[in-house]
C-alpha cells in the first residue's frame, strides 16, 4: 500500500498520492550529454513535453540526450510498497538514475539501439533512495534520430514514463510485453510453419509456381518479423536500416509474383520491373545518403503499397473475370490484408499513432496464415479430387479389363465351339464320304439280301449318328413331323394300315440332337419289327405329353413276339438295345406282348432332361 | 428318247445306277460322269432331259452341275442322288435348281417309284427341306430392300401344303385334307420348288451385286 503523496510540484514534477495510483509526467528538462556519466547540471537545460519525439525537438544533433524528471513522495512509503517507473515503448538504448545512483543501463551502456522499439520497460525504483520531495530521475537517452532510420517506428521518441506502485505497473509491462513481444513472436513462428509447409508442398508440385512464391513470401515475412530474435546478432545503424527496407521490395515481388500466378497470369514486363525495382530501392538510399533514409524509405513504402494494392485488385478482377470457386474467399482476404497494408503505412507516416502498428504486425501473419490454410485446403481438394478421379479410371480399367475377359473367355467359348462343329463337320464328311460310301456299295452290290439289309441299316445308323454329332436341339414339334412322315410313308408302302396321333399345335419343348436320334432309332426299329415280323394289318401310334414326360405307344394287331423258354420276350426283335437306348435318355421302354395279342411298346422319355437349348 | 446325264463317282454306284434309270427309261440314253469337271463338259455339249447329279464328288458339288444345267437347259429335270439326307445338304441343291433328290441307299424299287414319280412331275419334299423352305421364305418376306428384290412369295395354298409336310403329312394325305387331286398338290410342290430356284436366284444376284461383282 502506498501512503504517501505523491505531489507534482512545478515544471518537469511530478507528485504521487496516496490512493492516486499511476501518475504521469507530462513534461522533462533536457540536455546535451557531456559524457560525465551524470546530467549535466551545468548544461544548457529546457523543458520539453513528453512523450519527446527526437525528430522535430532535436534536429540538430544526434547525440545521446538527458532527460530530468521530478517527483514527490508526500509520505515516507512502507517497505512493502515498491514505486517503478515505466516506459511503455523503450525505442532506445537508456541509462536510468534516481537521485544520482545509476539503476539501468542497456548493454553496451550508452550505446544507441533501435531494436527494442515495442518492448516494454519496467525499473524498479528502491525505496532506500527514494526521498519525500525532490526526487530527481534522470535519464540518458541514445537512439537514432528519424532522418537516419528506415522506419518511423524506429525513430527515437522518448514515451512519457510512469511513476507508481511496481506492482500495478508490472501488470500493464506485462499486457504489454505480450502484445508487443510475444504475441508478435508467436506470429512469426505460425508464419515460419505456414511458410515451410507451402514449401514443401511446392517443391512436390512444381507447376503450382505460385505456392513457391507464397512460400517464400510468408518465410521471408517471419524472417523480417523475427528481428528482435536475431537483434543480438546485429548492429544497429545505417547499414541495418538499408537491409531491412531492401527487404520490403523483394517481399513486394513475391507477393505480386503469387497473386499473378495464382490468377494463372504471367507478365514478363512486370517480373523485369519488380526485380528492377529490387535493385532501385537500395542504390536510390545509397545514392540519397545518411540524412535522408528515412523519407526516401517512406516514399518506397507508398509506392510499394500502391503496387501492392494494384496486385490485389488485378486478382481480384481477374478471379472475378472467370467466377473462380474460391473467389469469395480470397478475396476477402486479400481485402483485409489490404487494409492492414493501408494500416501499416499510415501507422509508418505517423498519420496514427504507433500503437496502432500493433494491429498489423499482429493480424498481418494471421492473414497471411489464412491465405496460406486456403491454398493447402485447394491443393488437398485437388489432390482429394486427383484421387478420386483415379480410383474412378482405376474402377473404369478394371471394368474394362473385366469386359475384356469375359469378352476374350466368350470368344475363345465361341472358337472352342467353332472348332469343335468344324471337328464335328469333318467327321462326319469324312464319315459320308468314305464308309457311307462303302456301305452302299455293299447295299447295291451284295448278292445277299440279308448283307444288303445289313449294310443299309448300318448307313441309317451311321446316318444318324451324325446327326447327334453335329446336331443342333431339334423342337419336339419338329421331330414328330419327321417321325409322322417316316413311320407313315413306311407303313403305307409296305401295306400296313397306320394311324398316328400326336399334338400338332406348336410346342415349347425341344429335343437333344441325341434324344432325337435315339427316339429315332427307337422308332425305326419298333417299325421294322411290326413290317418284317409281327403280320400286323394295323398299327397305332399315339404320342403323349404328359406331366413333362413324353409318352410314344406303338400297338400293332399282329402275332406277337414270341417268347423264349425262360418266359422272356425274344432278344432277337432288338428289345433289349430299344431298352438301353431308353434307358441312356433316362427313361424307360416297356414291351408287352404275348402270341396272338399283338404287341404294344411303350417309351417314356422325361422331357426336361432333353429340352436344352443349347 | 430321253437323254440322262448320270454322274456318280463311285463306278459300282454308277453301274447299279445305270441299270436302274434303264429299267425306269428303257430307251434312254445315258451319258456318264465322275467328276464335275467332265459333267459340264457334257452339259455343254449336250441336251439333257433328265441330270442325276451326286453331290459329293472329288472336284466339287454336284451343285454346280445342277446350276449350270439350270441355267443352260432349263428344261432339264435334275434330281440329286445323295447319301446325305439332311436339308443342310439338300436345300442347297434344291435352291440351285434341283427338282428333287434320291437317297442312294433305299431298295431299288423305291428308287424306282421316286424317279418314276419325278418323271411325271411329283417330286418328294421331306418335313425338315419343308420346314427350311418356309424359314426360307419367311425371311425374304421380310422387307429388306424391296425395290431391289424380285419378290417372290408362296401362294396361300402353297404355304398351306408346306405347313402340313413339315408336320409329317404325306402328300397323298395332304390331297385327302385338303380335297385336291394328288397331281395339284404334286403341282404345289413343283410351283414351290420353282419359286425357291428363282428367289434364290434372285438373291444371289443382290448379293453378287453387293460384293461389286457386276462392276461395269
Amino acid at each position: 500500500m502506498l501512503c504517501g503523496l505523491l505531489t507534482l510540484p512545478g515544471l518537469a514534477q511530478a507528485s504521487l498520492a496516496a490512493g492516486l495510483g499511476v501518475l504521469a509526467f507530462a513534461d522533462a528538462i533536457v540536455a546535451a550529454d557531456t559524457a560525465q556519466g551524470v546530467f549535466p547540471v551545468d548544461a544548457e537545460q529546457h523543458v520539453v513535453p513528453l512523450p519527446d519525439d527526437w525528430g522535430p525537438s532535436h534536429p540538430a544533433g544526434a547525440g545521446p540526450l538527458w532527460y530530468r524528471l521530478r517527483f514527490d513522495v508526500a509520505t515516507s512509503p512502507a517497505a512493502s510498497d515498491v514505486l517503478g517507473v515505466y516506459f511503455e515503448r523503450m525505442c532506445a538504448g537508456i541509462d536510468v538514475h534516481l537521485n544520482g545512483h545509476r539503476l539501468h543501463a542497456t548493454r553496451p551502456p550508452g550505446q544507441p539501439s533501435s531494436f527494442e522499439c515495442q518492448r516494454p520497460l519496467l525499473i524498479s525504483l528502491p525505496t532506500a533512495l527514494l526521498r519525500a520531495s525532490g526526487n530527481e530521475l534522470d535519464l540518458r537517452v541514445a537512439g537514432f534520430k528519424l532522418q537516419h532510420v528506415a522506419s518511423s517506428l524506429r525513430a527515437t521518441r522518448l514515451p512519457a514514463p510512469l511513476i507508481g506502485p511496481e506492482a500495478q505497473l508490472e501488470q500493464r509491462h506485462i499486457r504489454q510485453t505480450l502484445l508487443a513481444e510475444t504475441a508478435p513472436a508467436a506470429m512469426t513462428g505460425v508464419l515460419v510453419l505456414a511458410g515451410l509447409l507451402a514449401l514443401s508442398i511446392a517443391r512436390a508440385r512444381r507447376r503450382d509456381v505460385h505456392l513457391r512464391y507464397f512460400a517464400l513470401f510468408a518465410l521471408g515475412w517471419a524472417l523480417l518479423c523475427a528481428r528482435p530474435l536475431w537483434q543480438a546478432l546485429a548492429q544497429t545503424g545505417v547499414p541495418v536500416e538499408l537491409g531491412l527496407a531492401a527487404a520490403m521490395p523483394f517481399l513486394l515481388l513475391l507477393a505480386v509474383q503469387f497473386l499473378m500466378h495464382y490468377a494463372g497470369w504471367r507478365s514478363r514486363p512486370i517480373e523485369v520491373a519488380l526485380v528492377a525495382q529490387c535493385l532501385a530501392m537500395p542504390a536510390s538510399l545509397l545514392l540519397a545518403g545518411d540524412q535522408r533514409i528515412y523519407i526516401i524509405a517512406s516514399t518506397w513504402y507508398a509506392l510499394l503499397l500502391l503496387q501492392l494494392l494494384g496486385a490485389i485488385a488485378f486478382y481480384i478482377g481477374a478471379t472475378w473475370r472467370v467466377r473462380r470457386r474460391d473467389f469469395a474467399v480470397m478475396a476477402g482476404w486479400l481485402g483485409l490484408g489490404a487494409a492492414l497494408a493501408v494500416l501499416m503505412l499510415a501507422a509508418e507516416e505517423r498519420l496514427l499513432d504507433p500503437h496502432w502498428h500493433l494491429l498489423p504486425s499482429l493480424l498481418a501473419p494471421l492473414i497471411v496464415v489464412g491465405i496460406g490454410w486456403h491454398l493447402i485446403g485447394h491443393y488437398g481438394r485437388a489432390l482429394q479430387a486427383a484421387e478420386e478421379s483415379r480410383q474412378a479410371l482405376e474402377l473404369r480399367v478394371r471394368e474394362a479389363s473385366a469386359d475384356m475377359e469375359k469378352n476374350f473367355a466368350q470368344l475363345a467359348e465361341q472358337r472352342v465351339e467353332q472348332v469343335t462343329q468344324q471337328e464335328r463337320k469333318r467327321i462326319a464328311a469324312d464319315l459320308h464320304d468314305d464308309l457311307g460310301a462303302k456301305l452302299l456299295t455293299i447295299v447295291h452290290t451284295s448278292e445277299s439280301e440279308r448283307i444288303s439289309t445289313l449294310a443299309r441299316e448300318a448307313l441309317e445308323e451311321m446316318r444318324l449318328s451324325v446327326r447327334g454329332l453335329t446336331g443342333k436341339p431339334v423342337k419336339l414339334i419338329d421331330a414328330l413331323g419327321d417321325w409322322r412322315a417316316e413311320v407313315v410313308g413306311r407303313l403305307s408302302q409296305t401295306g400296313v394300315e397306320g394311324e398316328w396321333s400326336a399334338p400338332t399345335e406348336e410346342l415349347p419343348q425341344t429335343l437333344s440332337a441325341r434324344a432325337y436320334v435315339q427316339t429315332t432309332r427307337i422308332l425305326r426299329e419298333a417299325v421294322n419289327n411290326i413290317i418284317k415280323h409281327s403280320g400286323a394289318s394295323r398299327c397305332t401310334i399315339r404320342c403323349v405329353i404328359d406331366s413333362g414326360d413324353f409318352q410314344l405307344a406303338i400297338q400293332d394287331n399282329g402275332k406277337g413276339i414270341p417268347l423264349e423258354l425262360d418266359g422272356r420276350l425274344d432278344r432277337g426283335h432288338g428289345m433289349a438295345s430299344m431298352k438301353h437306348r431308353a434307358k441312356q435318355l433316362h427313361g424307360q421302354c416297356l414291351v408287352e406282348s404275348g402270341p396272338g395279342y399283338g404287341t404294344v411298346i411303350r417309351l417314356t422319355l422325361p422331357l426336361e432332361r432333353h429340352t436344352t437349348n443349347v | 428318247m430321253k437323254t440322262i446325264l448320270l454322274l456318280e463317282d463311285l463306278p459300282e454306284i454308277r453301274a447299279w445306277l445305270k441299270t436302274l434309270v434303264m429299267q425306269v427309261f428303257p430307251d434312254g440314253q445315258i451319258s456318264e460322269a465322275a467328276r464335275v469337271h467332265d459333267a459340264l463338259e457334257l452339259v455343254s455339249a449336250i441336251k439333257f432331259d433328265l441330270a442325276l447329279c451326286d453331290l459329293g464328288l472329288p472336284d466339287g458339288s454336284g451343285v454346280a452341275v445342277v446350276e449350270k444345267l439350270r441355267e443352260t437347259q432349263s428344261e432339264c429335270q435334275s434330281v440329286v442322288v445323295t447319301i446325305h439326307d439332311d436339308d443342310e445338304h439338300l436345300f442347297p441343291a434344291l435352291q440351285a435348281g434341283a427338282f428333287g433328290y434320291i437317297l442312294k441307299e433305299q431298295p431299288r424299287e423305291l428308287i424306282t417309284e421316286q424317279l418314276t414319280r419325278m418323271s411325271q412331275g411329283e417330286p418328294p419334299l421331306s418335313p425338315s427341306i419343308a420346314r427350311r423352305v418356309i424359314a426360307y421364305f419367311a425371311a425374304q418376306s421380310k422387307p429388306q430392300q424391296p425395290d431391289l428384290m424380285p419378290h417372290v412369295s408362296l401362294t396361300e395354298r402353297e404355304s398351306e401344303v408346306l405347313l402340313r409336310v413339315a408336320k409329317g403329312f404325306t402328300l397323298p394325305e395332304i390331297g385327302v385334307q385338303l380335297g385336291l387331286s394328288r397331281h395339284t398338290i404334286a403341282d404345289y410342290v413343283k410351283q414351290i420348288y420353282r419359286k425357291l430356284n428363282v428367289s434364290s436366284r434372285a438373291e444371289a444376284a443382290l448379293e453378287a451385286q453387293r460384293l461389286g461383282l457386276f462392276r461395269r
